[in-house]
C-alpha cells in the first residue's frame, strides 16, 4: 500500500494545485471535505455509503466543536 | 566535526536565552528592548523541543513509528482520518489558541513584564506542552479516548464522573469570563458593536452558500465572507460618526442580554447554519493576525515600557485584580503556560487526525510552544503601553482611587486629558474602565500595526487597527462561546440522560431548548454578576476562571502520571508529577486566599462581610454573589483533592503490586505507512 496522507498532496497527482490547497485549509479549520471521504473509500475498496448531504451532516453531527479559551 | 558543531550550536543557544534572560531580569530603570524577551523565549523553546520533547518521546513513552495510529487503522475519511503532520499542527494551534493567552498576559502585565514573561516561558517547556503531549500520546493509544473515558478507564469510575463534572463547571465559569471581555469591549462602543453584530448576517450568509447555494464551496464562501467582514469594519467607522451610531451604542446590562440570547440561538440552530461558519471565519482571522502580529513585533521591536516589577508584585493591592504575584501570576496566565482545556483538543479531535506517532511532539509539545508564544507576544503588546494608561483601561475608577497612593509613587499617573486624546486617536468614546484586557491589547496591536503601516508609507489609520484587533478577539469569542454553549448543551443532555433517558437524545427538541436555556442561564448569571460589579467582575471571575483551568490540567496530569505508572514507566513519572505538584500548589494556595483572605478585595467571605449592614441597595445580591463564588471555589477545590486521593490510591496499588499494572491500550498493529 503507497504512502498516503489528507492533506499531503504526494500521491494525490490527479488532484490540481488549487485543488490540493483546498484539501490543506480544509482540515486546518476542520470543514468537512467531502473528496477526503471518496479517497478513503476508494482505498478501504468500498463504494461510498453516503451522499455528500449526508457526509456533510454526519460529520457536523459528530464534531465536538471543542475550541479552547 | 559536525557533531562538534551541532553541539556547539545548542551550546550557543542555550547562552543566548541565558543571555536574554539576564537582561530582562537585571533592568531597573531603564527601558529594555522587547527583542530580548523574543530571543528568550525562543532559545528556550528550542532547547526544550530538541531536547526534553525527545526525551520524553523516545524514553518515556516509546513512541514508534511503526505502531499503526487510530487513524490509519479506523481510516473513515470523517474524523478519523492520517493528515500530514504540518497540517494538524495547523489544525491544532488553530483549537486550543483563543482568547485565553491573549487576555491572562495582559492583566498580568500589573505585576510588571518579568513575573509573568517567566512563567509563561518555563510554565510551558516543564508544564502545559508536557501536558498536551502526555494527553495526546495516552489518548492516540486509546483509538482517541476522551479525557473523561482516560480518567474512568485508567484511575476508576468516580474520577471519570469528578472529571465530567469539573469540565461543565470550568465551561460554565470560561464562557461567563470571556463574555465579559466582550462585554466590557463593546459597551458604549458604536464602531466595535456594528462590526461584531455584522458578523452574524455575515455567517448566516455563508452558512447558506456552503449549504444549500454552491454545496461545498467553502473556499468561496469564505473569502466573501472575509470581505463583507472588512467591509463591515471600514462600516463601523462611517456608523460610529452618524447619527445612526446611536443604535449600536449599548450599556453593559443591555449586552449582558443580547450575548445570552445569541448564544442560546447559536446551541439551538443547525451547526451548518451559525456556529461553522463562523468558526472558519475566526480561524482564518485568528491565524492570519497571529503571524502578522508576530512578524510586525520583530520588525519593529518595540521598547517596553513598562518595568520588569511593578510595587503591586510583592503589595498584592493591584487595581487589575487583588493578590500577590505568588500565586496569582500562576493562575492569571493559565492559557500559553498550562491549560487544562487543552486536555480536551488532545483527547478530542486531535489523536484522530495523527498519521505517525512520532509526529506526536510537534502537535503536542510544538503547538503549546506556538501558544506560549502568542501569550508572549500579548505581553510585549501590553508593556508597550504607558503603564498610566494600562491602568487607567484595566482598572474602575473605584478600584483606580485605591490604588492612587502606589500608582501615584511609582509614576503611573496619565492625565484625564490624555486618555481623552487616545480614545479619539483609536475611535472610541472613552477608554477608561475598559477592563478585561482586551482592549488595552487592542491599544497595543493598534500602536505596534500602525507604526508598520506608517513605516511602509502608508497612514497609521490607528483606529482602523484598534476596530480590527477588537473584531478579531471578540470574533473568536463568540466562536468560543457559541460552540461552549452547544458542548456544555450536549454534557447536560448526557447527564440528565442518565436518570431520563428521553432527555439524552441529542436531536430531541424540547431537550435542546431546555439544556440549551439553562447552560446559557448558568453562564449568564455570572456573566451579569461580572458586568454590575463595582470593582469590574474581572477581580472575581478570572481568579475563578484561572483555578478551574489549573484544576483541569491537574484532572490531565493525574490522568497523565496514573498511565505513566501503570505503563511501568515509574521512574520517569516526575514528567507528570512535577508540573502536577505546582498546579495543586498554586490553586489551593490561591482557592484558599480568595475565599478566606482577610482582605475585602481579595477574600470572597471578608467582601461579604464588609458588605453587611451596609446602605447600597445592591448590597444584598453582592453578598448572595459572594457566597456563591465561594461556593464555586470550594466545589473545584474539593473535586481536585479528591481527584488526586483516588488517583494515589491507585498509583500506591499499583506500586505496591497489590493490583497488576495493565493499561488499556489498544493492541498493536504495524503501521502501513512504515518505511
Amino acid at each position: 500500500m503507497p504512502f498516503r496522507e489528507e492533506g499531503r498532496g504526494k500521491g494525490e497527482g490527479a488532484l490540481p494545485f488549487p485543488a490540493r490547497v483546498a484539501r490543506v485549509v480544509r482540515r486546518i479549520i476542520g470543514a468537512p471535505d467531502y473528496g477526503a471521504y471518496l479517497a478513503h473509500c476508494r482505498e478501504a475498496g468500498h463504494p461510498p455509503r453516503l451522499s455528500e448531504r449526508e457526509y456533510v451532516k454526519e460529520f457536523l453531527d459528530s464534531k465536538g466543536g471543542v475550541r479552547c479559551c | 566535526m559536525p557533531r562538534l558543531f551541532r553541539a556547539l550550536i545548542w551550546v550557543v543557544l542555550s547562552l543566548l536565552g541565558a543571555a536574554a534572560f539576564a537582561i530582562l531580569a537585571l533592568s531597573r530603570g531603564e527601558t529594555v528592548s522587547a527583542a530580548w524577551m523574543i530571543v528568550a523565549a525562543i532559545c528556550t523553546y528550542v532547547v526544550a523541543y530538541r531536547f526534553y520533547a525527545r526525551f520524553i518521546a523516545t524514553r518515556v513513552f516509546g513512541l514508534d513509528a511503526r505502531r499503526a495510529t487510530p487513524a490509519e487503522r479506523l481510516s473513515n475519511g470523517r474524523d478519523f482520518v492520517p493528515t500530514n503532520r504540518w497540517v494538524l499542527f495547523g489544525h491544532h494551534f488553530a483549537a486550543i489558541a483563543g482568547a485565553g493567552p491573549l487576555v491572562g498576559p495582559v492583566l498580568a502585565a500589573q505585576f510588571g513584564f518579568l513575573p509573568g514573561t517567566l512563567w509563561l516561558v518555563i510554565g510551558v517547556v516543564l508544564g502545559g506542552a508536557v501536558q498536551d503531549f502526555t494527553i495526546l500520546c495516552c489518548s492516540v493509544r486509546r483509538n482517541g479516548k476522551s479525557l473523561g473515558q482516560m480518567a474512568r478507564d485508567e484511575i476508576n469510575p468516580l474520577a471519570g464522573s469528578t472529571a465530567m463534572l469539573a469540565v461543565l463547571c470550568i465551561m460554565i465559569i470560561l464562557l461567563a469570563v470571556l463574555a465579559l471581555i466582550v462585554v466590557n469591549a463593546l459597551k458604549a462602543s458604536p464602531w466595535g458593536l456594528f462590526t461584531i453584530a455584522c458578523t452574524i448576517p455575515i455567517a448566516l450568509l455563508m452558512g447558506w452558500w456552503m449549504k444549500s447555494w454552491r454545496p461545498g464551496r467553502i473556499g468561496e464562501a469564505s473569502l466573501v465572507g472575509a470581505a463583507l467582514l472588512i467591509a463591515a469594519l471600514v462600516g463601523g467607522g462611517w456608523v460610529a460618526s452618524h447619527p445612526i451610531g446611536a443604535a449600536f451604542t449599548h450599556s453593559g446590562t443591555a449586552l449582558t442580554w443580547m450575548m445570552m440570547v445569541y448564544g442560546f440561538a447559536a446551541s439551538v440552530l443547525p451547526v451548518w447554519m451559525l456556529l461553522a461558519p463562523r468558526d472558519y471565519l475566526s480561524t482564518f482571522l485568528k491565524i492570519a493576525t497571529i503571524l502578522i502580529l508576530a512578524v510586525a513585533i520583530m520588525v519593529i521591536l518595540p521598547p517596553l515600557r513598562m518595568p520588569a516589577l511593578t510595587p503591586f508584585a510583592t503589595l498584592g493591592e493591584g487595581p487589575v485584580f487583588a493578590g500577590k504575584f505568588f500565586p496569582f501570576v500562576f493562575i492569571t496566565i493559565a492559557c500559553g503556560a498550562i491549560s487544562g482545556f487543552h486536555a480536551l483538543v488532545a483527547s478530542g479531535t486531535t489523536p484522530k487526525m495523527l498519521a505517525r506517532e512520532t509526529d506526536a511532539p510537534l502537535i503536542g509539545y510544538g503547538g503549546m510552544l506556538m501558544e506560549s508564544f502568542v501569550g508572549v507576544m500579548a505581553m510585549i503588546a501590553a508593556c508597550t503601553l504607558d503603564p498610566g494608561v494600562y491602568f487607567a483601561m484595566n482598572t474602575t475608577p473605584a478600584a483606580l482611587a485605591g490604588a492612587a497612593d502606589v500608582l501615584q509613587q511609582a509614576g503611573f499617573v496619565v492625565t484625564p486629558d490624555q486618555m481623552q486624546a487616545l480614545a479619539a486617536q483609536v475611535g472610541e468614546q472613552t477608554l477608561i474602565a475598559r477592563t478585561g484586557g482586551a482592549p488595552s491589547l487592542a491599544v497595543g496591536i493598534a500602536h505596534i500595526f500602525s507604526g508598520v503601516s506608517s513605516a511602509l508609507g502608508g497612514r497609521a489609520a490607528t483606529a482602523l487597527w484598534y476596530h480590527f484587533a477588537i473584531m478579531f478577539e471578540a470574533l473568536f469569542i463568540l466562536t468560543t462561546i457559541d460552540a461552549g454553549t452547544r458542548v456544555g448543551r450536549f454534557m447536560l443532555q448526557e447527564i440528565v440522560g442518565h436518570v431520563w433517558p428521553r432527555f439524552g437524545e441529542t436531536s430531541w427538541y424540547p431537550s435542546i431548548v431546555a439544556s440549551s436555556a439553562v447552560v446559557v442561564a448558568a453562564w449568564g448569571y455570572f456573566l451579569y454578576q461580572g458586568v454590575v460589579d463595582p470593582l469590574g467582575g474581572i477581580n472575581s471571575l478570572w481568579p475563578l476562571f484561572g483555578i478551574a483551568n489549573q484544576l483541569l490540567a491537574a484532572v490531565a496530569l493525574c490522568v497523565g502520571t496514573t498511565i505513566l505508572i501503570k505503563m511501568g514507566r515509574a521512574r520517569y513519572a516526575w514528567v507528570t508529577l512535577a508540573p502536577l505538584v505546582w498546579i495543586v500548589t498554586i490553586t489551593m494556595t490561591a482557592g484558599w486566599q480568595k475565599v478566606f483572605s482577610a482582605d475585602p478585595k481579595l477574600g470572597f467571605l471578608s467582601h461579604a462581610a464588609s458588605l453587611a449592614g451596609s446602605a447600597d441597595l445592591h448590597a444584598h445580591q453582592r453578598i448572595v454573589n459572594d457566597y456563591l463564588n465561594t461556593f464555586v471555589a470550594l466545589l473545584f477545590m474539593a473535586v481536585v483533592a479528591l481527584l488526586i486521593l483516588v488517583s494515589i490510591r491507585e498509583w500506591w496499588l499499583v506500586l505496591s503490586k497489590r493490583k497488576p499494572a495493565t493499561v488499556s491500550e489498544a493492541p498493536y498493529v504495524e503501521s502501513r505507512y512504515a518505511v
